[in-house]
């Protein structure tokens, strides 16, 4: 991409106005991954991630296949020790705690901490509604205003118009673009300060990929998003930071350039930055 | 670049710290412990009696043939009736393992495909009828014919020992075979009709694309292929015939004395219907531990069977070329 | 090379053609030697089945199956080449195996059928059996007792079994720990376990010991034993199926992994653990031996599971088969009947289960 068509491009969307913004204040740190390091048994899969994500700004991760993003992004909400083997060094910081510490219950992070996956998942034997309030189901919390929080949470997700009059059917009738976004729903109806994304719209059609890019920037007012991401228009359009994954050769994965989004697209550091971001590899 | 000094910390303990989700793993990993349990349990209890019945009576136990409840010191022993187990369900092998195989080729190879699946459905049916109800079926309808056949064996063939005659037909070997061996074609086949419809369908068109016949094409691929399956499958079966022992109470006539080869013989032994028949009037409780004892050998033969039918089909999961 | 372009005028031709199978076409020839091949070894074997008295199993096995497979292997090396000689005795014998197969079937279903029958009534599937003797002629007493008793033991069998069988299941696939291949080896081999063993074993624990009557409750846990493999190994198979991204959600959510079993995965699995659990219905529910051993014999109806004898239909017709009064064998053929029904209504649904379950 040359410079003049990223300009194009960023000063028509709000990520641009985000980015001038957000380097204008200064703005807390909501996560903080220091000196991460990632292994599978004895293979180290990423090494060394420092990365600090702001307060209410959208961070994208992006870089080639297998580098080593989606297993980064697990470590931020304690999925990854679900996999045997699994194995950690350095420290993920959550408003300056370490969210591996002996103390911290990992059920209890994941409330704060949430996640939307690539293939949406919602759950077959329950309807929308119940889909959505699965989450305060499922961690056991109490709440007395179900109904609101149902229309409150599809309305940020960007599906109350479509599935108001339908509640009550199954939630495996919507289509793959709708159903991810009730996932957003369900995730944001146990009230997260974080939510991550793995590629939530590499499975989607155009038209919904870019209805949930709309989701995205309009939740980033309130919460602070981290997204994994392929498409590398889709990090300049929601994204207010970018950081460049990369692994070679076998190598364990690290982090070659983030900052701005952009800065990494139009004025990258990095040879390979610029290489990858001009599609060049990927 | 790594940074000099890392800690590497394993995260599995981590993933269990909720300590709901502790107190949850043990109490679904006790509840699947029940298996081991209830196994251990019968090996532990039943042994426990059939040890001292051994000591008591010593190895002729299962060497001799006795049954004298009222002699000082009263003698037992189930040679006859171990014997007349594995002498049934050789019966029941002969007739069922050709006839399985001839169905199973049937279904899966001859059957168009509605055909088939009703046939699978009845057969799969079959296998489902209690025990009882076959010996109810086999006492007043089977019995009558496989008499007549007997008679016919041991008028043609009589000058053969294995069809000798005692003078009669009722409650012998043949018949009691003949029910076991209709009790395992049914799962005998459900096994083998799996193992033969899996195999690799580019290997059949192969051989069809080769001008083989439908003879060929079983001998040198479909039942190769199938082998441990089918064998599996078999010893499965062989595991129910030893068990057997209602249907076999209905047809057999129980003698003590070992019937090595005499099938058209009236009389024969079986361990599992021993049990059974004796335990109603059992008289005193050292006859109740001898048929305890009896019990312990029919688990320790009837496992044996069955864990090497599970491994046989168990590895022939693995694809042979 | 000119460019040959489609005539339009063939179209309406081309639109009357049918659809034929030139490969499928059977010769005269072929028809011919099969209806041969078919007629003749049953016209011989008939007319000497009819003409002399020879006994009927006799000319079935030393003379029909020779001559019918002579038949078909010169059918087919008439029609076909030598090389399918083989190929059409098989399918004789196969077709033989089947065929004896299904008469089996047809025999004992007809003898249920046909001698059950007369002897059912509203009355015969209500009533006990008290103060009946052995004697007294059918349309009094009946199997009502044998009936509430099957369902009580089949029923308490099933609140032990299906929940443990159920929890080795998630054991295995959601719990995965270290033990998972011995857990599922120590299944397998307690499905192997006959019967009368597992009568015997409760019988022994609990019985001699004095620990548990001869009971309902003591035949639902011998019938426990047998129900728990099957149980485990089809709920295994249907948890499965669980695609793995809902557990991935549902703890993404915040959930523990208890509620992610219970509210998230079993639900999801529901169709498959009712079938599971009718699967072990059926394999019990005729089991005669282990009762023989745990619950005795009565004739009067009992609800209470614990401390006396029960009577339940396949003790029931163990019992009333040996007398020596006909009436009371009839009972038995009716009782048989009930029984198979409930066999076969049990086996229809789960075959109606399983055919819709996805990924099956």
């Amino acid at each position: 991409m040359s410079t003049a068509e990223f300009e194009e491009i960023a000063t028509t969307t709000e990520a641009m106005d985000a980015a001038v913004s957000a380097t204008a204040e200064q703005r807390a740190t909501e996560m903080e991954a220091k000196d991460v390091s990632i292994w599978f048994g004895q293979r180290k899969v990423l090494e060394g991630v420092n990365i600090a994500f702001p307060k209410r700004t959208t961070t994208a991760l992006i870089g080639p296949s297998g580098c080593g993003k989606s297993t980064f992004i697990r470590t931020l909400n304690r999925l990854h020790e679900l996999i045997p083997g699994a194995a950690l060094a350095g420290q993920v910081l959550y408003e300056g705690e370490d969210i591996y510490d002996a103390k911290v219950d990992p059920v209890h992070i994941r409330l704060k901490i949430g996640m939307v996956f690539q293939k949406p998942n919602p759950f077959p034997s329950m309807t929308i509604r119940g889909n959505v309030l699965s989450g305060l189901k499922l961690s056991g919390l109490k709440r007395s205003n179900h109904d609101e929080i149902v229309e409150q949470t599809l309305t940020a997700a960007g599906l109350w118009a479509e599935v108001k009059d339908r509640l009550h059917s199954e939630a495996g009738a919507l289509s793959g673009g709708q159903q991810q976004r009730l996932v957003i729903a369900r995730s944001l109806a146990v009230q997260p300060h974080v939510l991550l994304m793995d590629e939530p719209c590499s499975a989607l059609d155009p038209g919904s990929t870019l209805k949930i890019e709309e989701t995205i920037r309009e939740l980033s007012k309130d919460i602070t998003i981290i997204i994994v991401t392929h498409n590398m228009q889709q990090a300049v359009r929601v994204a207010d930071y970018t950081a460049f994954f990369l692994a070679v050769d076998g190598n364990p994965g690290h982090v070659v350039e983030q900052g701005p989004t952009t800065e990494i697209f139009g004025n990258p550091q990095d040879q390979r930055t610029l290489d990858y971001v001009n599609g060049r590899f990927g | 670049m790594s940074v000099a000094t890392e800690e590497k910390r394993d995260l599995t303990a981590a993933a269990l710290s909720h300590r709901g989700d502790r107190v949850f793993n043990r109490i679904i990993t006790g509840c699947a412990f029940t298996a081991l349990v209830v196994l251990a349990g019968i090996t532990v209890f039943l042994g426990f009696q059939a040890f001292p019945v051994l000591q008591d009576q010593g190895i002729s136990f299962v060497t001799t043939t006795a049954w004298d409840s009222f002699g000082t010191p009263p003698v037992y022993g189930i040679a006859g009736m171990l014997w007349g187990s594995l002498l049934l369900s050789v019966i029941a092998l002969v007739i069922a393992v050709p006839v399985s195989l001839l169905l199973s080729i049937f279904l899966v190879f001859l059957a168009p495909k509605p055909v088939s699946k009703i046939f699978t459905n009845l057969i799969d049916l079959m296998a489902a009828i209690p025990s009882v109800i076959i010996g109810l079926w086999a006492l007043y309808i089977l019995q009558p014919t496989s008499v007549e056949w007997a008679t016919l064996l041991n008028k043609y063939l009589g000058w053969i020992p294995l069809f000798d005659s005692n003078g009669n037909f009722i409650g012998s070997p043949f018949t009691a075979g003949i029910v076991l061996a209709i009790m395992m074609i049914p799962i005998v086949t459900s096994v083998t009709r799996e193992v033969l419809g899996r195999t690799p369908p580019d290997l059949i068109n192969a051989s069809e694309a080769l001008g083989c016949s439908m003879w060929t094409m079983l001998r040198y691929v479909a039942l190769p292929y199938g082998r441990g399956g089918i064998v599996g499958g078999i010893m499965l079966g062989l595991g129910r015939a030893l068990g057997e022992t209602i249907a076999v109470f209905f047809v057999l006539k129980l003698v003590y004395d070992v019937n090595w080869f005499h099938i058209l013989y009236s009389g024969g032994g079986s361990v599992a219907t021993l049990i059974v028949a004796k335990f109603g009037d059992a008289s005193g409780s050292l006859e109740q531990q001898v048929l305890l004892a009896a019990g312990f050998f029919l688990f320790a033969m009837t496992l044996i069977v069955n864990v090497i039918a599970n491994l046989i089909v168990a590895r022939t999961g693995r694809v042979k070329s | 090379m000119t460019t040959i372009i489609f005539d339009e005028t063939r179209v309406t031709t081309l639109q009357q053609q049918t659809a034929q199978k030139p490969w499928a076409a059977k010769t005269g020839k072929w028809k011919a030697a099969v209806v041969l091949a078919v007629i003749i070894p049953l016209a011989i074997t008939l007319a000497l089945m009819f003409a002399t008295d020879l006994p009927k199993a006799l000319i079935m096995v030393v003379i029909y199956l020779p001559i019918q497979l002579i038949a078909g292997a010169l059918a087919a090396t008439a029609t076909r080449g030598r090389k399918n000689a083989l190929d059409a005795m098989i399918i004789v014998v196969a077709i033989g195996a089947t065929i004896l197969s299904l008469v089996v079937l047809v025999s004992v279903v007809w003898a249920i059928i046909a001698k059950g029958i007369p002897v059912l009534s509203g009355a015969f599937v209500s009533q006990n059996m008290t103060y009946i003797s052995p004697a007294t002629p059918l349309g009094y007493g009946g199997i009502g007792h044998a009936v509430i008793g099957t369902v009580l033991i089949v029923l308490i069998s099933a609140v032990i079994a299906v929940p443990l069988g159920v929890a080795t299941a998630v054991y295995i696939t959601e719990v995965r720990g270290k033990a998972v291949p011995y857990v599922r080896f120590f299944v397998q081999a307690m499905s192997g376990v006959p019967s009368v063993v597992a009568g015997l074993f409760i019988l022994t624990v609990f019985i001699l010991t004095g620990v548990l009557q001869t009971s309902a409750f003591a035949g639902a846990l011998a019938y426990a034993i047998l129900m728990l493999p099957t149980v485990a190994r089809t709920a295994e198979e249907v948890l499965k199926l669980v695609p793995e991204d809902l557990r991935t959600g549902a703890l993404a959510l915040g959930s523990t992994r208890a509620r992610v079993v219970l509210q998230v995965v079993l639900p999801a699995a529901k169709t498959g653990i009712i079938t599971a659990a009718i699967l072990g219905l059926a394999r019990v529910v005729g089991e005669t031996a282990p009762l023989l051993l745990t619950v005795g014999f009565t004739d009067k109806t009992v609800v209470n599971p614990l401390t006396e004898p029960i009577s339940a239909l396949p003790s029931f017709i163990f019992t009333y088969v040996s007398s020596p009064y006909p009436d009371a064998v009839a009972r038995a053929w009716g009782a048989a009947l009930v029984l198979m029904i409930l066999v076969t209504v049990l086996f229809v649904v789960t075959r109606i289960l399983t055919s819709r379950r996805p990924g099956r």
